[in-house]
């Protein structure tokens, strides 16, 4: 991704030295980063190096074993580790989307779409109908959904509809980070391109910071502006987008990288 | 403007010594190093640059020679941060503070790329359902250029490069490779950048296209850009080239593990 984000603000998001253990095995060790306003943070690698863990770890998802997950907040840096259920609940809410991948683990099948997006509102505390169906149809229109959908359920409606159904109920309440847990993989290429191209506009617009969890490098060079490469757990390599893509220096990124299939 | 020969005499012998009297250098490169180690290769390394030095001045175009393979594209990429240096310096003058792109943190990259550096790629790498003016003036509003402004001095630029109006508003994925080029161009010269990189800018080009180059690049010259470019046709460059750097001379061996 070309546009920069200004990081001189501090960060949103520190991450410092997080592990994550299921019983013996390692889920993902000792990682740090931290993550500024407007940033777009990639995670990278094949199937099982802990991309997913290290996400819901960040999204209170999963308690870490070991190390910080701090959130800015109006009372200063909160640690998610070492506040109570309810606290961090509160800070995962104001300030955390969570985009999954399967759509139907991210959004109500059985509630309207307008539904979907006011869930989220009222659970914030509006209460006004008109306000909320206001709101609806406003997120419909910037993730590119007819608003004359509003009614409909989103079992109506095209995977790549859903993905962006799912990105409009998680920004409604104008949280300041969006994790993405491989929003892109299983959609066709046409519907993956207008994903990134919304994806995109918000990042600017709205000066949003994401961490998305990808294994498609393409998705990454054009969404991110930093990558992890993960492996077994540990990160390998870190860097600019293009640094790590085009000067990879770990085998492991080496590999990563030379596997791709380019068209 | 002098034309000076490619001949390695001119190479390391900046004319302008860093005195008051003179203008002083915007990027300073100083013993530079660059291996690429091909671990799944056998562990081939292949050694670019050794100690490279070289002073570049604002208002200066120096053109990169040398054949295929000397470290000319490498050398730009390193510049802009793509490219890891191994040791060395890469000292840039950004806004008015003195930062070493070889070892900079991710934010000092960005700063340098969205006001300093600026960089024309061979290719486009184009981004599917942006359009092509979108994408020319993206550096603009990355600087907080209000659209319709931006958008103003896109089109200009799109008309100066004869990519037709009727084009402006399609994504670029469909263009031909000189048309792609000329977005890449235009997206390169809409922001004014104290130093600009070209690799390879008119390689896909006609002569009429050819020819807006050399003007943009005379005009950036005359703002007091630096220019640092590769060029395919070496008599592209006779008209605004105020030093050749023949990076055949420095060249250096490949190494393989014994």
């Amino acid at each position: 991704m070309t546009s920069a984000p200004d990081l001189s603000p501090p960060p949103l998001l520190k991450v410092a030295h997080l592990c994550k253990f299921f019983g013996r095995h390692m889920g993902c060790h000792d990682i740090s980063f931290e993550v500024c306003p407007g940033e777009v943070i990639g995670v990278v690698g094949e199937s099982g190096s802990g991309k997913s863990t290290l996400l819901n770890c960040i999204a209170g998802r999963l308690r870490p074993s070991n190390g910080s997950v701090c959130f800015k907040t109006p009372d200063g840096m909160e640690d998610l580790c070492r506040c109570d259920e309810a606290r961090m609940r509160r800070i995962i809410r104001t300030r955390t989307g969570y985009v999954t991948q399967h759509a139907a683990q991210g959004l109500k099948m059985h509630i309207s779409a307008g539904g979907n997006i006011g869930e989220k509102l009222m659970a914030a505390g509006t209460r006004h109908y008109g306000k909320i169906r206001d709101a609806a149809l406003m997120w419909l229109d910037k993730v590119e959904i007819d608003p004359g959908r509003i009614d409909d359920l989103p079992s109506t409606f095209s995977g790549g509809m859903q993905q962006r159904l799912q990105i409009a109920a998680n920004l409604v309440t104008a949280p300041e980070i969006l994790l993405m847990d491989e929003p892109t993989s299983g959609l066709d290429v046409s519907v993956q391109a207008r994903l990134i191209d919304v994806l995109r506009k918000l990042v600017f617009s709205l000066n949003l910071s994401m961490i998305l969890v990808t294994h498609d490098l393409a998705v990454a060079r054009l969404l991110c502006h930093r990558l992890y490469v993960m492996k077994q757990g540990e990160v390998v390599e870190s860097g600019l987008s293009d640094q790590i893509l085009d000067d990879p220096r770990k085998p492991y990124t080496q590999l990563l990288v030379s596997s791709v299939l380019k068209p | 403007m002098p034309i000076i020969p490619d001949t390695p005499e001119n190479l390391n012998s900046p004319e302008n010594p860093d005195t008051p009297d003179t203008p002083s250098w915007i990027l300073n490169l100083e013993d530079i190093e660059k291996d690429f180690v091909f671990h799944h290769q056998q562990g081939t390394i292949m050694t670019v640059f050794n100690g490279f030095s070289h002073a570049f001045y604002p208002g200066k175009a120096t053109i990169l020679s040398g054949p295929s393979g000397s470290g000319k594209s490498t050398l730009l990429r390193m510049i802009y941060g793509t490219y890891k240096t191994e040791s060395g310096h890469i000292r840039v003058r950004h806004q008015g503070r003195e930062v070493d792109v070889a070892g900079a943190s991710p934010a000092l990259i960005y700063a340098l790329r969205r006001d300093t550096i600026g960089y024309v790629s061979q290719f486009l790498r184009v981004v599917p359902r942006v359009s092509a003016l979108d994408t020319v003036i993206e550096p603009l509003l990355a600087r907080g250029v209000p659209q319709n402004e931006a958008a103003g001095a896109g089109r200009t630029l799109l008309e100066r490069l004869h990519i037709p109006s009727t084009m402006w508003h399609l994504s670029a994925t469909t263009f031909s490779g000189g048309e792609q080029q000329r977005i890449n161009l235009a997206r390169g010269f809409i922001a004014p950048y104290p130093i600009l990189l070209l690799d390879e800018p008119t390689a896909s080009l006609d002569l009429k296209n050819r020819e807006t180059v050399i003007q943009l690049i005379t005009e950036a010259l005359k703002n007091n850009t630096c220019i640092i470019g590769v060029f395919h046709d070496p008599a592209d460059h006779r008209s605004f080239a105020d030093q050749v750097i023949d990076l055949s001379t420095h060249r250096c061996q490949e190494t393989l593990p014994s």
